[in-house]
């Protein structure tokens, strides 16, 4: 697999090879056809791609006309500004059940330069909440390969695919599962306490998993990138295994990945938990890491947080 | 009619009822039927308001003959790129749409006094799993952005279907309408249809109280919009302009004066809510 370790330049290089397979995929952004690399669809296909300008409320109600009329519309553009056309995603998109595909790049901290304006960490809750969407996070290129075909042409409806910018230390490379709606995937088992997690903060789940292996706590670690539909027996199962849950999260904690997780285990199979994530709006830096290791969402902090669980009586 | 005196020496085109004949060769008994089902929806959409005081009667009202004679020129197909497409952007004025589809046969008639009710198929707003209805609408200045995006895969597959969206002067406020207008004069998209229910209110009132909005069809055509009027009372004037905007290379607004106090034949409150 020669994936790129950048998540836009894989997302470019896809949207070509799908716009191949299938001349009923567009692709639509908003002024950012550079910076989310769709322009590279443009290049190559110029009747199939459509910049709006700085309009992400028609970036939106457009795509859904499109996928109306029967065209497979990708519509791209910084995750923060897409939620500029949430009520559109709500009213024209979800509430039709259109088959839209919101692809939302430099979410998290991932562009790390541009600061609080520009990093999105509500977009998980927001795009959760509304019927009918699906919501998935890859955890680096080579999951965002695994899945995206299948959910461009295979999976109908709409869908919100969560991406970074560049930064995608690789989570998945190695480990063989095919991609499925729905489905969370165990990236290392464990029985002492199960770390769940999306994106990039899987690459940390791992590093402290192995750090933990060595102070004699097996720590089981999922891939939670189907965030909706959510796989509850995974859950399930893995809370009973371990007994003792941390989720981890580049999001806010209120209403992303561990709420949706907790949703699941207070009704399901209660179990101590820990809830790694924002608690507020992030700012400049140098690189993504810096801003993940400065709000507590790095290696360091997840040991520190199973460690706490565990001692949880 | 009377048209805003804004646009008063300032040369957009405009098509009266009265105008020179550039309507298709019809029946002049299909216009009278026409006449007649308008009159038939405004009595429906009356009985209507007995039953639900909910319904936006006067917004109702107001689309009764633009609704009425675009379905004149909708066209269906089994094709979505070869039919026609009508989204009432509007969507306050749903009721307005019912009435018509009831009168056409597309839903039954007696439905239409279960509007709001818990089991009934008749939301006040457009949802799209009512027979006739193209698009859910409800919240304003989306129905545009939507009938640019069809009207775009149209053209981009080489169909021949057109999209009619029919909007309120109010939802005109939207920052919505600029980046959808700015875009389809861009794409250059003749096979859409705009038509503004130009009655001069909005939610908290009169338009010229609320933001006044005389200068809009010069924005629209500085854009590179076709910009015409109607009497959006008469079928006959609505006709010549659709005509009109069907034959034009660009999209076309047609701004249809209509009356909020007019004709309401039977004694309602309207000011009731």
């Amino acid at each position: 697999m020669s994936s790129c370790k950048s998540f836009r330049e894989e997302f470019g290089k896809l949207l070509i090879e799908i716009g191949e397979k299938s001349d009923r995929v567009v692709v639509v952004t908003a002024d950012v056809g550079l910076s989310t690399r769709a322009s590279m669809f443009g290049e190559k296909f110029r009747d199939r791609y459509f910049n709006v300008g700085i309009a992400e409320q028609h970036l939106i109600g457009f795509a859904a006309g499109l996928a109306i009329a029967g065209a497979i519309p990708i519509a791209t553009a910084f995750a923060e500004f897409i939620l500029r056309g949430w009520e559109q995603i709500r009213n024209s998109v979800a509430r039709m059940n259109l088959n839209v595909k919101i692809v939302a790049t430099h979410a998290g901290y991932s562009d790390h330069a541009d600061g609080a304006s520009h990093q999105a960490l509500e977009d998980i809750a927001l795009m959760r909440v509304l019927p009918n969407m699906a919501v998935v996070v890859p955890a680096d290129t080579a999951d965002l390969r695994r899945c995206f075909e299948k959910l461009v042409l295979e999976y109908r409806g709409p869908t919100y695919i969560r991406l970074g910018r560049d930064y995608a230390p690789p989570v998945t490379e190695d480990v063989d599962y095919e991609y499925e709606v729905g489905k969370a995937y165990i990236l290392k088992d464990g029985h002492d306490v199960a770390i769940i997690g999306a994106g990039v903060v899987l690459h940390e789940a791992l590093v402290a998993a192995k750090e933990l292996d060595k102070r004699g706590i097996s720590a089981c670690v999922v891939n939670l990138l189907n965030i909706k539909p959510i796989d509850v027996d995974t859950i399930v199962a893995v809370a009973k295994k371990t007994g003792r849950v941390v989720v981890v999260e580049e999001h806010m904690v209120y209403g992303g990945v561990g709420s949706a997780v907790a949703e699941i285990l207070v009704q399901r199979y209660p179990v101590p938990m820990r809830l790694l994530g924002a608690t507020s709006f992030g700012r400049s830096a140098k690189s993504q890491q810096e801003l993940l290791s400065y709000y507590g969402l790095d290696n360091k902090s997840i040991i520190k947080t199973v460690l706490e669980v565990m001692n949880h009586e | 009619m009377v048209y805003p005196g804004v646009l008063d020496g300032i040369p957009i085109r405009m098509v009266k009822g009265d105008a020179e004949p550039i309507l298709n060769s019809r029946e002049l008994d299909e216009i009278e039927q026409l006449i007649n089902l308008v009159e038939e929806a405004r009595k429906d959409l009356l009985i209507m308001y007995q039953y639900d005081k909910h319904i936006h009667l006067e917004s109702s009202l107001t689309s009764l003959e633009i609704l009425a004679t675009i379905h004149l020129f909708k066209k269906s197909s089994e094709n979505l790129v070869d039919r026609d497409w009508l989204i009432l952007s509007k969507g306050h004025a749903a009721p307005a749409l019912y009435a018509i589809l009831a009168e056409l046969g597309v839903i039954p008639k007696s439905e239409l006094i279960n509007i709001n009710s818990i089991n009934s198929i008749l939301q006040n707003h457009p949802e799209i799993s009512i027979p006739g209805v193209d698009v859910s609408t409800g919240s304003l200045a989306q129905g545009l952005s939507i009938g640019v995006g069809i009207a775009t895969w149209i053209k981009s597959v080489g169909g021949c279907g057109r999209v009619f969206v029919v909007m309120g002067d109010g939802e005109n406020d939207e920052g919505q309408v600029w980046e959808s207008i700015t875009h389809a004069a861009m794409l250059n998209l003749n096979n859409l249809i705009v038509v503004v229910d130009w009655n001069g209110h909005q939610h908290d009132g009169s338009v010229r109280k609320v933001k006044p909005k005389d200068y809009l069809p010069l924005v629209w055509r500085a854009i590179g919009w076709r910009v015409l009027w109607a009497n959006g009372h008469d079928i006959v004037s609505l006709m010549i302009a659709i005509e009109s905007a069907l034959k034009s290379d660009r999209p076309t607004v047609i701004f249809a004066q209509t009356d909020k106090n007019r004709r309401v034949a039977v004694d309602v409150d309207l000011y009731a809510e």
